[in-house]
């Protein structure tokens, strides 16, 4: 679904990315770790091009991403979920809103439509009660899962998650994996930077981890936690688990 | 004289309250088509601003723009009204009022654009990665996401531009424009009398100062909704 081909990018004389090479399957759930600066957040926002890679190909469901023009990138984007570590509602709008703004004003759902596919979604994720709320009546967790469900609405093939508990109370985060684990369960493409390394053993297919702009070590959970190849992973495990 | 005898001459002998409210609709239009022109235009020039900053594209519609800003933040409205009326229309009979309009409008745009630019720069980037992350182009998020937050942040700056706008219409007098101002003047070069119309012209603005500042709270309370929590 994604072929990513030594993917490279830099900022100024920064190289982050220095030739990354993987391909996503559909259905697979990929979680990316690794220490800060290592450039996994990067590498997730080069694979909906949030950020312009400086070299390599991004091959998304047969089209160059890198490569295709803007008005197309928009298009290909509303296949391609994305959740950040800062939620990034819409404040200004209640939360139905912020489900049904994107599909209703691009044409691809009327507003009833909308309005029905948003309630679904907010049934799903367990807040269909604060439809009418503004996010800033919630709390991280509920509107990290407001945001999941904003990304849902739009019916993607793939959802990116850009270290999406990095920023909730420590209470807060189960119920936002929690929701994340649903999604892996009813089979989603997923690709999740975190540092939540019980979520990765659960749910990943498999795990890369990424150290100073390279993929080290790539294996299924089993492995790569009990048995460890790279001694920068070995460091790095040692230190977080 | 007795200050009601005083009164009496100054606005009722001759119907001379005339002048203060004709005046008065004068400046309200001036005042009120100015402000159009200048949010107008204002936003224009900062969406065109902003732009360029954040994707790098409009670089010569930014730098006209930048110009722009720059000669008219530069120079003082009253010489921007003699210049129109005295050098851009000198040649044509043009309506006063028109010239009144269009040199406090395109004046107030600049000052406009900085306060809208500053309103969407001040918005997290984040927001415009969300919109972009759910298909919506440029245009689109600035339209339904950008804006509208911006626009809550600045309400209270833009109010106070329409206020200094107000006021700064009292200057239309130097092209023979009869606003409030000048109406106030020429009560007092009949009576020889200057505190009652002055007073009264003062106390007009005043008044339309508070009326403004009162409507702008309570669109503010309501646009303050999504801010409850």
């Amino acid at each position: 679904m994604i072929e990513v081909k030594n993917l490279q990018k830099s900022f100024g004389d920064l190289h982050i990315l220095k030739g990354i090479t993987t391909t996503i399957e559909k259905g697979e759930k990929v979680v990316v770790v690794g220490p800060s600066g290592s450039g996994k957040s990067t590498f997730l926002r080069c694979l909906n091009r949030l950020e312009q890679p400086t070299g390599g190909t991004i091959i998304f469901e047969g089209e160059d991403l890198t490569k295709m023009s803007e008005k197309r990138l928009y298009e290909v984007r509303e296949r391609m979920g994305m959740v950040f570590q800062h939620f990034h509602l819409f404040p200004h709008l209640t939360i139905r809103r912020n489900l049904t703004l994107a599909p209703t004003k691009l044409g691809i759902m009327s507003k009833e439509e909308a309005d029905r596919s948003a309630a679904a979604m907010l049934e799903k994720v367990g807040l269909a009660d604060k439809a009418d709320a503004y996010p800033s009546q919630l709390s991280g967790g509920q509107k990290q899962r407001i945001a999941i469900a904003r990304a849902l609405v739009m019916n993607p093939d793939v959802m990116l998650f850009d270290e999406p508990t990095s920023a909730l109370d420590p209470e807060m985060v189960g119920e936002v994996l929690a929701l994340m684990k649903q999604l892996a369960d009813e089979g989603m493409t997923m690709v999740v930077v975190t540092h939540e390394m019980g979520f990765a053993r659960e749910v990943a297919s498999r795990v890369l981890f990424m150290e100073s702009g390279r993929i080290m070590e790539e294996n299924e959970p089993e492995a790569f936690f009990t048995n460890p190849e790279n001694p920068r992973l070995r460091e790095f495990l040692s230190k977080v688990l | 004289m007795h200050l009601t005898d005083k009164l009496y001459d100054t606005f009722i002998v001759d119907d001379r309250w005339k002048y203060l409210a004709s005046g008065l609709k004068t400046t309200l239009i001036i005042t009120f088509f100015a402000v159009i022109i200048g949010m107008v235009l204002g936003f224009l020039i900062a969406i065109i601003r902003a732009t360029a900053d954040r994707t790098g594209k409009l670089k010569i519609p930014n730098l006209l723009c930048k110009l722009y800003l720059t000669v008219i933040r530069g120079t003082p409205v009253m010489v921007q009204l003699l210049i129109i009326y005295y050098v851009i229309f000198a040649s044509v009979r043009i309506d006063k009022t028109f010239v009144g309009i269009l040199a406090f409008g395109l004046n107030s745009a600049a000052y406009v654009a900085e306060i809208v630019r500053s309103g969407i720069m001040s918005i997290d980037s984040g927001q415009f990665e969300a919109g972009a992350c759910l298909g919506l182009n440029y245009r689109r998020t600035m339209l339904y996401i950008i804006l509208p937050q911006a626009f809550k942040n600045i309400l209270p700056a833009l109010a106070n531009e329409c206020i200094v706008l107000l006021k700064e219409t009292s200057v239309a007098g130097y092209i023979a424009l009869e606003d409030l101002t000048k109406g106030g003047d020429i009560i007092r070069s009949l009576t020889y009398e200057a505190f009652l119309p002055l007073i009264a012209v003062a106390l007009i603005y005043l008044i339309l100062v508070i009326t403004l500042s009162r409507l702008v709270t309570l669109l503010e309370r309501r646009l303050q909704k999504s801010d409850r929590g």
